[in-house]
């Protein structure tokens, strides 16, 4: 059974957000501005971003109502009805509740009755997880119609309050400490979903799924991004281990950190993970009209073109189109926003027949995820 | 001190690596052939970080001692290399003169490495003795055995495979573990010159590998023998590491 994404939605909470503004959104910890926010910011090129929080750090939708408005946009401008739909499936890093599993509060939000439902956990790629999940569900003709949501609400988690009560974390006794304020300027918030049908929609263009492909490299490389750990080799403590949640706080165990070291090995899995698409003959680098990247800062898209030109597996930068400048980067969500835009957008021509190539990288443990679409019309 | 912080500068190095690159057109095999050992490398690379001992690099516990382990365990494998370098040169042809004097010129600028590497031992703390009174470990040898198995073959452009791996670690020594060493254990930068001079020299190096590789991959029989040379030597290559010796002989 063929598969075609026939609608798309987004999200993006409040205003946009200016490189200046990010700190008095964030806050800054403890009063004192960052010494790492404008180096980090000019590398990741960023130039506006939505926050679901305001400049007193409460927030303003939940993780659940972006996902919902998202879905909500998504089926508005869908041809097909709501009672086609026997799947939900939701990915997010975080939902609003640790349980239960986060499709459950946005099908409630949807009022989609006795759906399927499918909740992925993990961090960028968990949105390619959920689309292949249904994309599979459909092949196997055992629903028509599958809603695919991803929703990030990460600003919770880089307010400046979860800094200031870190008082034994490595944030607190460093002067400066890299891998837990890197993602401080890189991560915001929004949401994006995808309708998966058995046809196309009977008007305009719709995106047929041609493969979804994911190389996971947990098994031979040390964790990169994650929250839950106080980030000392030596302790092997997660954050339920503590005696109290507070104590996991102080120690900086519910910090979000990044590992910037291990981050180069997220661009050679990437382009090992595209080469052996190639090799395989999955993947013709020649017949890519689009290439849409989820990278998550400016600073890795010249690696990532450099290796592929090397491997002589290149994809001409005028192929590459990207929202990540002005929608700022939504982690699993990214993709989904970024193919609302795409083909809505007057900067790029997008007409039948044309092929185009995602690539979603998780630096989490390495994942490595890459999809082909067809752009096609009833 | 570099704390994982990225240089923010965009353009320098790599303005450079692609001009270096531009030198040369690659033949369509060569560049298949490319493609192959970059996905030969790229697995080496990642199967780095199951070793043990290079596992504590990333994981910021590699200490003195583990720096003076490694220099004691790789040193043989160094002064091993220029004699299967040599004899690579020696068993090609007249028909490959071209090939030979490139090779020759890098056996030249490599042979004596392993004095550079003696000293960082002895900067790092170690006792000269200690080092030279090493054996070849289990892995050293396995990786050595192959290495003069295959040199000595008419004519082995399949030991161009052997070269892409070996050139590749240096690069990565230099730019990915000297600096990140000297940070986890306070050591000075006498102390992994090896690493970091390797680094320097070697980009005039895979100018040479590109040059070369266009030269003799021509066929599919030479893009199969290249890639095959290329996994054993990245798989014994890890044996070494992975067969480290602890003590001290």
């Amino acid at each position: 059974m063929t598969v075609y994404i026939t609608s798309t939605g987004s999200f993006l909470p409040g205003p946009a957000i200016t490189v200046d503004q990010v700190e008095n959104v964030l806050g800054a910890v403890n009063g004192k501005p960052s010494s790492l926010r404008v180096q980090i910011q000019k590398a990741n090129k960023i130039e506006t971003r939505h926050y679901a929080i305001d400049e007193q750090q409460k927030t303003t939708h939940s993780n659940t109502e972006m996902a919902t408005n998202a879905a909500e946009q998504c089926l508005d401008r869908a041809f097909a009805h709501r009672e086609k739909i026997g799947m939900l499936a939701v990915a997010s890093t975080q939902g609003d509740l640790p349980a239960p599993g986060m499709a459950s509060m946005v099908q409630a939000e949807l009022e989609l009755p006795e759906i399927e439902i499918l909740t992925t956990h993990g961090i960028c790629s968990s949105s390619i997880m959920a689309l292949k999940a249904a994309w599979n569900s459909l092949r196997l003709e055992e629903h028509e119609a599958a809603l695919v949501v991803s929703s990030e609400l990460a600003s919770r988690l880089l307010k400046k309050q979860r800094y200031e009560a870190a008082t034994t974390s490595t944030f607190a006794a460093k002067r400066i400490d890299f891998s837990t304020e890197f993602l401080r300027w890189m991560l915001s918030d929004g949401a994006g979903a995808l309708l998966l049908e058995n046809k196309p929609a009977p008007k305009g263009l719709s995106l047929r799924i041609d493969w979804i492909r994911g190389f996971s490299h947990a098994h031979a490389l040390p964790t990169c991004m994650s929250v839950g750990s106080a980030g000392r080799p030596e302790d092997t403590r997660t954050w339920q281990d503590y005696d109290t949640y507070a104590e996991a706080e102080q120690d900086g165990a519910l910090l979000l950190r990044q590992d910037v070291r291990l981050l180069d090995n997220l661009m050679r899995m990437g382009v090992d993970g595209y080469l052996r698409l190639v090799e395989e003959g999955v993947s013709k680098p020649g017949e890519v009209d689009h290439f849409l990247c989820h990278y998550s800062s400016h600073h890795f898209r010249n690696k990532i073109l450099e290796m592929l030109d090397t491997a002589g597996a290149g994809i001409p930068e005028e192929k590459w189109w990207t929202n990540l400048y002005t929608r700022g980067n939504t982690g699993s969500a990214s993709l989904f926003i970024m193919l609302d835009e795409f083909l809505r957008t007057d900067e790029v021509t997008v007409k039948e027949g044309d092929k185009v190539l995602c690539f979603v990288p998780e630096s989490g443990r390495f994942n490595t995820t890459y999809l082909q679409l067809t752009v096609v019309s009833e | 001190m570099n704390d994982g912080e990225i240089s923010i500068e965009g353009g320098g190095s790599t303005a450079n690596q692609e001009s270096e690159y531009e030198g040369v057109i690659l033949n369509p095999h060569a560049q298949v052939c490319l493609q192959q050992l970059l996905r030969v490398w790229l697995g080496f690379e990642r199967d780095l970080s199951k070793v043990p001992l290079l596992r504590r690099i990333d994981l910021g516990t590699y200490t003195v001692q583990d720096h003076q382990i490694f220099l004691r365990n790789i040193r043989q494998q160094v002064i091993e290399g220029s004699r299967w370098i040599t004899r690579t040169a020696s068993s090609f042809d007249r028909d490959h003169s071209e090939i030979r004097s490139t090779i020759i010129s890098h056996a030249v600028d490599e042979h004596r490495d392993y004095e550079m590497l003696e000293k960082d031992y002895v900067a790092s703390g170690g006792q000269l003795e200690d080092i030279l009174n090493m054996e070849r470990n289990i892995g050293s040898e396995a990786l050595h055995g192959f290495l003069m198995h295959r040199s000595s073959r008419p004519n082995p452009i399949d030991l161009l495979g052997a070269m892409w791996i070996i050139e590749g670690l240096g690069e990565k020594m230099a730019n990915s573990w000297a600096e990140r060493i000297q940070e986890l254990t306070g050591l000075s930068e006498d102390s992994t010159r090896f690493m970091t001079y390797h680094g320097e020299n070697d980009s005039d190096h895979m100018q040479r590998f590109y040059a070369t590789l266009n030269s003799v991959c021509v066929n599919e029989k030479a893009i199969k023998s290249i890639v095959k040379t290329s996994k054993v030597v990245a798989r014994l290559y890890r044996l070494q590491l992975e067969e480290i010796e602890y003590d001290i002989q």
